[in-house]
């Protein structure tokens, strides 16, 4: 029974990888030309339709939001969920004490500063260099959100630096000078203000008769207004959440 | 307002809904941060019915309304059809939502984040039943994936965080096969939506035909991972049992059985759609009779009812794919998929009713093992019931799952043998009807009185998630109860206008407007019968699993070894199989 089970995984995993293998193999051997009717039309119209030089962004914000809509959703219960994961593991570390070693390194990440044992690492000199960087940084991913038409970038990317920003705001915060950006209300506060205005400006599209997710300002002389717009909302959702959960991780969420 | 932009009102209601009860987190605790949660709840819930009744006539009539998302070139924007299917299934996914949704207020788990990742997942629903673009299937199944990882361990029950892990982790690996069984068909033909990928697949050559069986068979088989059939149901007992009550009626009531449905889109139109429905069928009765004989061997109240799901999720497996393999604009096609709907909206009432009442019976007993659980309706007089409309309501919905007549289950599964009388499906569904009558006696033993008076204790009567303010407590039990007689009197409902619903379901599954579906003879001498006689062996079936050697044979059933790997191998044994399968029935 004990040599059974040493090998059973190995012979499992085999099974698994070479039936999935053998199942693959067409979909990686295909020598099918490349279907080209996507690519044309928007080589043709695409910069026309949407506005955005930017073609990447002209997709994801214009011929298939709704998907994006929904990647967006997906981020933000993920949030909820890791959160609602941190402050069990937190309650579990207030339950258990601070004898329980194992409880206690696992769950470390999730401390207040002060019983954190990582405490030591911040020293005076990261504070300084994130401090200065912060705010730098912050510019920096508005750049990429807001220029998401033109360049390479977006919504998405530009909140990640936001939110990498608001994690160098968080981790430079001296004895007295808080920034209100790294404070978890604050975060909450906008993620949830930017849903909420994602919805509506999604809806807005009904009532210039372009239908759900049309672009309202397809006749204006600036159709990428609207990209610009949802840009800004994705990036602002986006920084506020993984700022959120950045510093939740750190410690700093009560 | 068009009628394009009024369907979508179904997705983005329970959005906005949602995207308030966000926003009363951010409120300070009291009376307008609940004001604007159940404002979020109302719009999300109570709304799109309304937007259903506005639609009824237009479906009711054999139109849909379909389109491109934002109004773009169909071949680059996402398509979408609200047609007679995704009215059905919309109907089930907020009477369901709504009845959860309000027991949630008694039992918990509450708050503004529950309430909107709720309606999140509400909303994922209606999108999925409604797309038909592979891509956006993707990522509604996505989202429907995510609400329910993060719904499940709400319960703050040991487990269900790995139970809700391994879920994660095995659909989210099958999701990774779902994006490159849409890439193979992205290759072939260039298009995402169903229709545009059905009208390409015309006109590959023979040398792509390999993949374009291949590239379905890993859809199918992600998908199958959501519906739980056979081979592929590890992730769900653990899952739909450890999850909150509400939850777990939502879980195997709506979720899955919105994937099914939004499967049979595909397979409608694309070639092999056909085989993949017999090799389910066969698959589903499977299901039933397997689901049923672990269902028997559980020891735990709400593991036992979650393989129940299963079973009877083979039973509409089997009708669907029946459906498909004869082809659904045949009458015999369409008079499956109609009791296979049917089955779906009825399991999801009856299951949801058993799931909430024995979840108010072991929260009260604070208790969940069949064999030690004893005098519930006692336990849950001392809690406040002084009627018993908890005991009630599980007799209600245990007869209704072992098909008495008139309940509803006595309709839906009488229209689903009526459908297949004579195939190897009937007798499989047949077995498994006597396994449910035996597993809901025992389960039923948990409300038998003990014998001895003066055991109760009085720390019992306090119902865990609700404070010692003893209005909170009444008013906790009172949203319990009226969601569990709401969900009660539509069982009873059910079974009564079974005519009248059923030729309503015909029609709108008959999609030319007239109904072609052939009505079941419901109380013929033969059924009620054959009712009998499964209700007598169901008893025998019982006493033999209670005698010694039965219960020998439950215990290896019950402890019999399940891994996390396993669920690996068998999607990737599955996928293969399926794989095999189409090919050799094509060459």
């Amino acid at each position: 029974m004990g040599k059974r089970k040493a090998w059973s995984p190995t012979l499992q995993a085999c099974l698994a990888i070479g039936a999935m293998g053998v199942v693959l193999l067409p979909v990686f051997l295909s020598q099918t030309p490349w279907p080209t009717v996507a690519r044309d039309y928007l080589m043709q119209y695409g910069q026309d339709e949407s506005g955005a030089r930017n073609l990447v962004s002209a997709i994801y914000l214009g011929y298939r939001a709704f998907d994006t809509l929904g990647e967006t959703i997906v981020l933000l219960v993920a949030v909820i969920g890791t959160m609602g994961l941190l402050s069990r593991v937190e309650s579990l570390v207030n339950t258990v004490g601070d004898d329980d070693n194992t409880i206690q390194t696992v769950s470390a990440f999730s401390l207040r500063g002060d019983k954190r044992s990582s405490h030591v690492l911040r020293t005076h000199l990261l504070e300084v260099v994130t401090g200065k960087i912060g705010p730098i940084v912050l510019l920096f991913g508005f750049y990429v959100m807001l220029y998401g038409h033109l360049s390479p970038g977006g919504g998405f990317q530009g909140g990640v630096i936001i939110a990498s920003g608001i994690v160098f705001l968080a981790l430079g915060n001296q004895q007295d000078n808080t920034s209100a950006l790294s404070k978890s209300s604050i975060l909450g506060g906008i993620e949830s203000v930017s849903f909420l205005l994602f919805i509506i400006v999604a809806m807005s599209g009904i009532f210039f008769g372009k239908g759900f997710f049309g672009n309202p300002l397809a006749d204006s002389a600036y159709p990428v207004g609207f990209i610009v717009l949802l840009n800004s909302i994705i990036g602002l959702k986006v920084g506020a959440s993984i700022g959120f959960m950045c510093i939740a991780m750190m410690g700093g969420h009560d | 307002m068009r009628p394009e932009d009024i369907v979508f009102a179904t997705v983005m209601l329970p959005l906005l809904g949602a995207a308030l009860a966000f926003c009363a987190k951010l409120l300070p605790k009291g009376r307008v941060a609940s004001v604007v949660e159940y404002t979020g709840a109302l719009v999300g819930l109570g709304l799109p019915p309304l937007v259903l009744i506005l639609l009824f006539p237009v479906v009711f009539s054999g139109q849909s309304v379909s389109g491109v998302v934002g109004q773009w070139f169909v071949g680059i924007g996402i398509t979408f059809r609200f047609d007679a299917l995704a009215w059905l299934v919309n109907i089930l996914g907020f009477t369901i939502g709504t009845a959860a949704w309000v027991y949630s207020l008694g039992a918990g788990p509450k708050g503004p984040a529950f309430t909107g990742v709720f309606l999140i997942q509400t909303a994922a629903l209606c999108a999925t039943i409604m797309t038909t673009d592979l891509f956006n299937l993707f990522v509604c199944l996505e989202i429907m994936g995510i609400t329910s990882y993060v719904l499940i361990p709400t319960s703050r029950k040991a487990g269900a965080t790995l139970a809700s892990f391994s879920y994660l982790m095995v659909s989210a690996s099958a999701m990774v096969f779902f994006l490159l069984g849409t890439y193979g068909f992205y290759r072939l033909t260039g298009a995402l939506s169903y229709e545009g990928i059905s009208n390409g697949l015309q006109a590959i050559s023979s040398s792509d035909t390999v993949l374009s069986i291949v590239s379905l068979a890993l859809l199918v088989s992600a998908i199958a991972i959501r519906v739980a059939v056979m081979p592929l149901y590890g992730w769900l007992p653990d899952a739909h049992a450890l999850a909150p009550h509400a939850v777990s009626a939502v879980l195997s009531g709506v979720l899955i059985k919105t994937p099914l449905f939004a499967l049979s889109r595909i397979l409608f139109l694309f070639p092999a759609g056909m085989q993949v429905g017999e090799l389910m069928g066969i698959a589903g009765g499977v299901t039933a009779v397997l689901g049923v004989v672990i269902a028997l061997s559980q020891e735990d109240a709400k593991r036992l009812l979650a393989y129940h799901s299963i079973s009877q999720i083979g039973y509409v497996v089997a009708a669907w794919g029946m459906a498909i393999s004869i082809g659904v604009d045949s009458p015999a096609g369409t008079s499956l998929m109609v009791a296979a709907f049917l089955h779906a909206f009825y399991h999801a009432l009856f299951k949801g009713l058993l799931f909430l009442s024995i979840g108010t019976t072991v929260d009260v007993a604070k208790e969940r093992n069949v064999y030690i659980l004893r005098d519930s309706i006692g336990k849950l007089r001392a809690a406040g019931e002084r009627i018993p409309v908890t005991f009630m309501c599980f007799v209600i919905g245990a007869l209704a799952i072992s098909a008495t007549p008139p309940l509803n289950g006595f309709v839906s599964k009488t229209a689903i043998t009526y459908a297949m009388k004579g195939s190897l499906h009937y007798y499989l569904l047949s077995a498994a009807a006597v396994g449910t009558v035996a597993s809901f006696i025992k389960l039923s033993r948990i409300y038998w009185p003990t014998g001895k008076r003066g055991r109760l204790h009085p720390e019992l009567g306090v119902l865990p998630g609700s404070s010692a303010n003893p209005q909170t407590k009444a008013y906790g039990l009172v949203a319990r109860l009226t969601a569990q007689s709401v969900l009660a009197v539509l069982c009873i409902a059910g079974g009564l206008a079974a005519p009248h619903i059923l030729t309503i379901i015909g029609t709108l599954m008959s999609r030319g407007g007239t109904n072609i579906a052939v009505p079941p003879i419901l109380y013929s001498t033969d059924n009620l019968l054959k009712t009998g006689v499964t209700t007598l062996g169901g008893i025998l079936l019982f006493f033999v699993a209670t005698s010694k050697i039965g219960s020998r044979v439950l215990h290896t059933i019950r402890t019999r070894p399940r891994s996390f790997q396993g669920l690996f191998v068998s999607f990737s044994l599955g996928t293969a199989v399926l794989a095999a399968f189409l090919v050799v029935g094509k060459i």
